[in-house]
């Protein structure tokens, strides 16, 4: 038998203690495989999703196979802790260290290869499946499936040399221990409970103060609060793990009357243990899991701002013009010309808007005529309006307006014309998005608006009315080519001219859309990339974990059988031993979610005025439905570990 | 009266190799008595006192403990009859090593739910006679081996169970903590009439015994009863193993009397 043999068998007949860091490895590779397999996609590369897409794709596969370095080294040396009687055993027998290391790099690269061949055929098997997803994701055409070197390549080049560092690191970053513990078995440290009363309140008071600053951001949008939010939670979650927990179940310890109780006695020590050996994988999980649920939870946000984008934004194009705009005309051809050409049938309205002061506020207020707005509601099909003179309506900017200008009755004066009108209402549909009309904006009827001749009157205002062609396209989303001319010329006016302001604004909501949906499709991609890679390994951590300690776990729990630990308790007891480790990280995590997202949901209230609460709600109780999977499985496992 | 009693108790292994670890073994334990069972390795001692702790099932033949078949009960039933009726002592104290010392001892109870005044008496008790009140609150891995045997009697006698088995309990001690254990289970069986059985090659441990059985291959050898004086005791226990090993006096470890 050779030593190549010798490696080559040791890992084949002992298939059952080498499946664990198998399957780890298996599964990694096919994530990347397939991510490769999308990337390398003929469709996507001709642009499909734009070249920010792409950009973004190459930074996602690179923190994907960061993490997955990582991943990777723990599990190897959790891995390589759980086998240390054997090494003890072969370095009795007289092996060097040097053949030893030789053998734990034989047996991974056998190892490895094995999972990038399986989990290559794996990906390659499910990347129809995962293509018709993304197909759904990014409402493309088609993405058909295709056989290309690259993603091969690529998949094989990084795993391959991604196992020879991980063994080489952990291989000698492994601590020096004697051989006489080696043959004892896999380490169980013996050590004393140690933590400092003044950090277990430190990480407390940390915890607590970040989330009071999460709310105060909230509450006074103090966005410089924000960079130091991700320290002091860090840090307090540590301290949280490494003194508060041990120094709270200290405290239960104490008590005796709580304490010496059925298997309480049992499980708080056994926790307190627990949280000894475990502060930096807790913490580790914890920050992991935190950063997919904020993943997630941003992927439901863009994906409730994509479906609300359509409501909010009506209208196809808009061109909004100075009285006096030189390209008015040459624009309003131009534009109508390329829908004609693209065979987009339009409605076009033109507006004259007119800028007056109200006696009710003294600020400036956007004066609409009647007909002109029933011409643009005629084309949306909502209902008409009917003012008489005196009567006004007020123009909704967003969902939040709507309501609260509802049962708002208004009695004004338009004091350059001296005007006095009751504005009553609120035109229940929004027609034109917040980025066009004024916060106040109205609508008067036509004899009222032939009265306004008098301009207003405050110096400042530089264009006292303006006019806006509004395109009301049927087929707004196919309009991403229309008028790109103008948006150039637009960016010059600004950037390269260095004008204030320019005579004429443009926006067209096709174009606006497919950027969004650029964006989004590739926070879709990528998060839920991460967060599927961020689970798996979340839940392997503890598994792995569990792995190393069982020898020593069924020992203990010989010895409680012995003294007449019944099934039931048994169960009872791996319940509670397991319970914390899954769901203290997870808990404290999803806690820190909450607070973040309740930052964010305040924070786009500002910007862009959409509600993430019920798409937040709904990506926890996936996370809770997946932990709770997670939990019976490997409690499943570890029990019917323990009882052989 | 026994209060335990061994009948015709045969164990067979099925497996690659079937092996007869017991076969048709008979003997009767009396209520208070100290009995030491000895045998080369591989006799069937172990599997002996897995057996009487019931966390082995006999081929054939029957146990009869405190006037009753244990292995009749159901799993459950089976726990709460160890819990309540049986203490161990093993070679590897098997002290669960993240509780203290004081919390190993009450261990018993907890499991069985008494009420704290209850463990806090018996607890008192048992800690002035064993002597461990100045390392109560140290961790297993903080004392040493004798302490840590004298914590494992501890947590085998709290609950006052009919019936103490011990497995090697100095198999693992310097002959001066050896001495000590040995002093404290005579002790133990003469002050409160605790039945010990133990198991042991040692024969100076089988010594401190009111009876030594001997098994050979399964079956029963011989058996001989206590001296008056130790002495004596332990020259006839080596005579009898000295026979064990089938007439080869150099079998035999040449031991001494401390």
């Amino acid at each position: 038998m050779t030593f190549r043999q010798f490696a080559y068998r040791n890992v084949v007949r002992n298939s059952r203690v080498y499946g664990a860091f198998f399957m780890a490895s298996f599964f990694s590779v096919a994530v990347f495989f397939i991510y490769s397999m999308l990337m390398f996609h003929p469709d996507i590369e001709s642009g499909i999703l734009g070249e920010v897409s792409m950009i973004g794709m190459i930074g996602a596969e690179i923190v994907l196979v960061l993490f997955t370095l990582f991943f990777l080294y723990y599990s190897m040396s959790a891995f390589l802790e759980a086998r240390s009687r054997e090494f003890g055993i072969l370095l009795h027998l007289g092996m060097d260290k040097r053949q030893m290391n030789k053998l734990v790099f034989l047996e991974t690269m056998i190892i490895g290869a094995a999972s990038i061949i399986v989990g290559i055929i794996f990906g390659f098997s499910f990347s129809k499946f995962f293509f018709m997803i993304v197909r759904e994701i990014l409402h493309l055409e088609e993405l058909p499936l295709y056989v290309s070197w690259e993603p091969f390549v690529l998949t094989i080049g990084v795993f391959t040399s991604a196992f020879v560092v991980i063994t080489f690191t952990s291989v000698y970053l492994r601590r020096e221990r004697k051989l006489l513990d080696l043959m004892k078995g896999s380490n169980y440290l013996h050590s004393v409970i140690s933590y400092s009363k003044i950090r277990a309140i430190y990480g407390i008071a940390l915890i607590i103060s970040t989330y009071v600053l999460v709310l105060l951001v909230s509450y006074t949008s103090m966005i410089g609060l924000t960079l130091l939010i991700p320290f002091s939670a860090t840090f307090g979650t540590y301290y949280f793990f490494s003194d508060s927990v041990p120094f709270f179940l200290d405290l239960a310890r104490g008590k005796r009357k709580y304490h010496w109780q059925r298997y309480r006695l049992l499980s708080l020590a056994e926790q307190t243990n627990i949280m000894q050996e475990n502060v930096k994988v807790f913490f580790v999980v914890t920050m992991v899991s935190t950063m997919a649920f904020l993943s997630v939870g941003v992927l439901a946000t863009m994906s409730s701002y994509t479906t609300q984008y359509e409501r909010l934004n009506p209208l196809g194009l808009i061109y909004k013009g100075d009285i006096d705009n030189p390209y008015e005309s040459e624009h309003i051809n131009l534009l109508m010309e390329q829908l004609e050409e693209k065979g987009l049938s339009y409605h076009l309205t033109r507006f004259v808007v007119i800028k007056q002061t109200s006696s009710f506020t003294h600020n400036e207020v956007e004066v609409f005529r009647e007909s002109d707005m029933n011409t643009l509601l005629s084309s949306f099909g909502y209902p008409m309006l009917k003012l008489s003179a005196g009567e006004a309506v007020f123009i909704p900017y967003s969902e939040e307006s709507l309501k609260k200008l509802k049962n708002t009755v208004v009695h004004t004066v338009l004091e350059e014309n001296e005007i006095p009108l009751t504005i009553d209402s609120v035109y229940p549909e929004i027609v034109f998005p917040g980025s066009i009309v004024s916060v106040n904006s109205i609508v008067i009827s036509d004899e009222d608006f032939a009265k306004l001749k008098k301009p207003i009157a405050d110096a400042d205002i530089v264009q006292p009315s303006y006019k806006l062609f509004t395109f009301d396209i049927p087929q707004w989303m196919e309009t991403k080519e229309i008028g790109k001319e103008i948006d150039h010329l637009a960016v010059d006016e600004y950037f390269i001219k260095k004008e204030n302001r320019s005579p004429f604004y443009f926006e067209n909501a096709g174009l606006n859309y497919s950027y969004i949906l650029a964006t989004y499709s590739l926070f879709t991609l990528v998060g839920v990339l991460v967060a599927t890679v961020f689970l798996l390994a979340a839940g392997s951590f503890i598994y792995f974990k569990l792995h190393t300690s069982l020898e020593h776990e069924k020992r203990k729990f010989d010895v409680l059988k012995r003294m007449g630990l019944t099934d039931i308790e048994l169960k009872k007891l791996v319940n509670r031993h397991l319970f914390p480790q899954f769901f203290l990280p997870w808990g404290v995590a999803m806690m820190h979610s909450a607070f973040a997202f309740f930052m964010v949901q305040s924070i786009l209230k500002d910007i862009a005025n959409i509600s993430i609460v019920k798409e937040v709600f709904f990506a926890f109780g996936f996370f809770v439905i997946i932990q709770v999977v997670y939990f019976y499985l490997i409690r499943w496992r570890y029990i019917s570990h323990i009882r052989t | 009266m026994p209060i335990l009693q061994i009948k015709d108790i045969t164990k067979v292994y099925e497996g690659k190799v079937t092996h007869r670890a017991l076969n048709q073994l008979s003997f009767d334990v009396e209520d208070g008595e100290f009995i030491a069972v000895m045998g080369r390795s591989g006799s069937g001692k172990t599997t002996l006192l897995n057996i009487i702790s019931t966390i082995d099932e006999p081929t054939s033949g029957e146990i009869i403990l405190d006037g009753m078949n244990p292995h009749k009960l159901n799993a459950t039933e089976l726990a709460y009859f160890r819990r309540r009726q049986l203490g161990f002592i093993f070679q590897d104290f098997n002290l669960l090593h993240m509780l203290t010392v004081e919390e190993n001892i009450i261990l018993p109870l907890t499991l069985d739910q008494q009420p704290l005044e209850v463990m806090e008496e018996r607890l008192k008790s048992i800690v002035e006679k064993l002597d461990l009140t100045s390392f109560l609150h140290k961790r297993p891995n903080e004392i040493s081996g004798g302490q840590a045997q004298r914590t494992a009697i501890g947590r085998a006698l709290i609950h006052n169970p009919s019936l103490i088995l011990a497995d090697e309990p100095t198999g693992n001690l310097d002959s001066n903590s050896a001495r000590d254990v040995l002093e404290l289970l005579t002790k133990v069986s003469n002050e409160r009439k605790t039945t010990i059985v133990m198991v042991t090659h040692d024969p100076i441990a089988a010594s401190y015994c009111d009876r030594v059985l001997f098994i050979k291959d399964g079956e029963f050898f011989n058996e001989i009863y206590k001296d008056d004086r130790r002495q004596l005791f332990f020259q006839r226990i080596l005579n009898v193993l000295s026979l064990l090993g089938g007439g080869q006096v150099g079998d035999l470890s040449t031991i001494r009397l401390p």
